[in-house]
């Protein structure tokens, strides 16, 4: 157990004290809030874009330009009613006006409506400004129609219809239309966390195992510790390096929910709760232990670096899978496809975890995963050991897989 | 201290050791000697209980080796690694801990070697950038940092130039000194000439001679002759008293025929040659071998 306990600490100093691990370890929460937070501030307030310039008007009913107005101040842009199309098109020009509207007299059903701007890729202002004048337009169609404009709106009033997330406690949850893409993000952030750390230390993993054998420091260390030893030493030590990683992460995470996001004003994705970033620690750890066991035996019985990347290939897509089928997972967490890949122990580290994060899947079928996981991990490892304490001094040939196996069953 | 019976090992095709056996003794000096591809690394890998044998036992104080076993032993594999990403002081007392050993005793071990082989200022310094002869060095202190009572060291000179082979030598004398048990295998039977007081030498995996170097030497006789001269010497060969010559750069050496005398060749080559030596010596190992097994197989076996 002693020497287990040097050949962890090793492998964890190995693997964490480098700038790398640092690096990777701080800026892995600014990447996150990059992806998770600015997109939800970008969205709060689209005005932003326009810096307090003016929106130049030409020839619009004063109906529209009260409703032009309304619609903008809430951007904090001022709308300024021009008289000169020529001077207001310079003024865009040269910058001094954010877009110049011009609505052609005979507007809606003779002349045309025109939004000019110098990049034409402010999506925000000038979707306000079409549905602005789309209300405009249809409005005086019906009552140059001569229908009564109360009845039209009786008519195209939208029917109640709400959304709402039953947990398992029992508790409603309204979910808006925002919802979905908020979900989608946090499952997003969540599921390519699992999926690039998994497959970094799993990676790491293999590395270290080939590196034993071309450095060939593994005869030197066979003759102080068991194979085993060094086998989970290294397991146990990088998985303490991603757990101190997920720490660093999780409490950033929380103290950004917690703390800093009601501070800034900021709402945090409702999926940031501590019940998901549990659920995303545990399925880390038996995620990395399913994959690193598996890396162990593919680097033992690979010759050098460049063959464990061939050989690792049919395990990487058991990973990449559940990303493919993200909108899947997402629209769809309880379709059968979706719950049998939650079950089967390579996938369900990230599509249990999505189905977590989006819906609300049986007890039993977590338990259920967490049970197959945990005795896939058994498995992989004792299978493992055995591979690699045969092809761990196997140098200078690539073995077949008829040998490999034969390995397994040398007692 | 060391016991090895009737032990067999073969891969897929070659039968890397057919049936040696033999003892290192506690507190001794042992080589094991022969040329390259004689089964030695396979033997003392067998020992350290790396690889098993096929049949035949080996044992450590009459017992089995067992982990604990393991802590006493220093061992300096064929093939030479360090873990290149870390430091050397890291590495080195990495090695020493998974032996067991206790900080307090190791670190001024380490400290110790380090500056005994000129390496002190490599400490901090990662393992990579170090020369090779260097890593060869550290890596010997990887094997001895510890302390051990008994050390296996798989060819310990190869790879460094002579001056520190001298050092390498001296610091096995000194272990021995020290009551420390060294086995050590080679191909350089000059090495094992110098320090081993007995020896095991094997080719293809079974024993060629076996026993102390002075019983070897009076078994095989005083019946050889070292000559240094000028002229040509190439009728020496020809002389019906004499055995055999080797010919090294500057001088040769006759074994003679059993029964003739050094002062019969002595006779034979006044006036033909301008001697500036002649000596009458036991045979080098080198020309035991040679005897033994023949001129083909020793090509692979420097003097």
């Amino acid at each position: 157990m002693s020497r287990l306990k040097h050949v962890i600490r090793h492998e964890f100093r190995l693997a964490a004290a480098n700038k790398t691990f640092v690096i990777l370890t701080i800026l892995g929460p600014f990447l996150i809030f990059a992806i998770t937070v600015l997109p939800a501030l970008l969205a709060q307030s689209p005005g932003s874009v326009a810096s307090g310039k003016p929106l130049a008007l030409y020839g619009a009913p004063p109906a529209v330009e009260q409703a032009l107005a309304a619609a903008f101040s809430g951007m904090d842009i001022e709308v300024e009613r021009v008289d000169d199309a020529a001077a207001a098109k310079a003024s865009v020009q040269d910058g001094s006006r954010i877009a110049f509207l011009s609505i052609e007299p005979g507007w809606p059903d003779g002349g045309k409506a025109v939004w000019y701007s110098k990049s034409g890729a402010e999506i925000a202002l000038y979707s306000s400004a079409s549905a602005v004048l789309e209300a405009a337009a249809r409005e005086t169609r019906i009552v140059e129609s001569g229908i009564d404009p109360a009845l039209v709106a009786k008519v195209l009033s939208p029917p109640s219809f709400e959304v709402i997330k039953l947990d398992k406690g029992g508790a409603e949850e309204a979910r808006g239309s925002d919802s979905f893409v908020e979900a989608l993000m946090t499952v997003l952030v969540f599921i390519m966390l699992i999926y690039m750390t998994v497959l970094l230390y799993g990676q790491m993993i293999g590395r270290s195992v080939v590196t034993e054998k071309t450095s060939k420091t593994v005869e030197i260390m066979l003759s102080s510790v068991k194979s085993r030893d060094l086998l989970f030493g290294k397991i146990l030590g990088l998985g303490l390096a991603g757990l101190l990683q997920y720490a660093v992460w999780v409490s950033m995470a929380f103290l950004l929910k917690q703390f800093v996001g009601p501070l800034l004003g900021l709402s945090v994705p409702a999926g940031i709760s501590v019940e998901n970033l549990v659920w995303l620690v545990v399925f880390f750890i038996l995620g990395f232990f399913l994959y690193s066991s598996a890396y162990a035996a593919l680097g033992a019985a690979s010759e050098d670096e460049q063959h464990l990347g061939q050989m690792a290939w049919p395990l990487i897509m058991f990973l990449i899978v559940p990303l493919v089928m993200i909108s899947t997972l997402v629209s769809n967490p309880d379709s059968t496809l979706v719950v049998v890949l939650s079950l089967f122990p390579l996938t369900s580290p990230i599509v249990m975890l999505a189905r977590v994060l989006v819906s609300s899947p049986p007890v039993w079928q977590l338990a259920l995963c967490i049970a197959l996981l945990v005795a896939a991990v058994a498995g992989t490892a004792i299978l493992a050991a055995k591979i690699f304490r045969v092809g761990i001094l196997m140098t200078g040939k690539r073995p077949k897989l008829k040998e490999v196996l034969r390995w397994v069953t040398v007692k | 201290m060391i016991t090895v019976e009737n032990v067999y090992k073969a891969y897929s095709n070659v039968q890397a050791v057919a049936g040696l056996s033999f003892e290192a003794r506690r507190g001794e000096i042992f080589g094991l000697i022969g040329p390259n591809g004689a089964g030695k690394s396979t033997m003392i890998r067998m020992i350290m209980n790396i690889i098993a044998p096929d049949s035949g036992t080996i044992r450590f104080d009459g017992e089995p080796l067992s982990e604990a076993d393991k802590d006493r032993i220093g061992y300096l594999p064929e093939e030479r690694g360090l873990y290149r990403k870390a430091k050397l002081g890291e590495v080195l007392e990495y090695l020493a801990a998974i032996k067991g050993a206790k900080p307090a005793d190791y670190r001024p071990s380490i400290d110790a070697w380090l500056e005994r082989f000129g390496l002190s200022e490599w400490k901090l310094r990662k393992v990579q950038e170090l020369s090779k002869g260097m890593a060869q060095k550290a890596q010997f202190i990887g094997a001895i940092a510890h302390n051990p009572s008994v050390v296996l060291f798989d060819e310990p000179f190869s790879g460094l130039d002579p001056l520190a082979q001298d050092e390498l030598l001296a610091v096995m004398v000194e272990l021995k000194q020290k009551g420390v048990t060294v086995l050590f295998s080679t191909h350089i039977m000059e090495h094992a000439e110098k320090i081993c007081e007995r020896i095991l030498l094997i080719d293809k995996g079974k024993e060629v001679v076996y026993g102390s170097m002075a019983d070897i030497k009076t078994r095989y006789g005083h019946n050889a002759v070292q000559l240094e001269f000028d002229g040509d010497a190439s009728f020496v060969a020809g002389l019906d008293f004499v055995e055999s010559v080797v010919s090294y750069p500057r001088w040769i050496e006759v074994e003679l025929k059993d029964g003739a005398d050094a002062d019969l060749l002595f006779r034979a080559i006044a006036g033909r040659l301008k001697v500036r030596r002649f000596e009458t010596v036991a045979p080098s190992l080198h020309k035991i071998f040679i005897r033994i097994v023949g001129g083909e197989e020793a090509q692979n076996v420097q003097a």
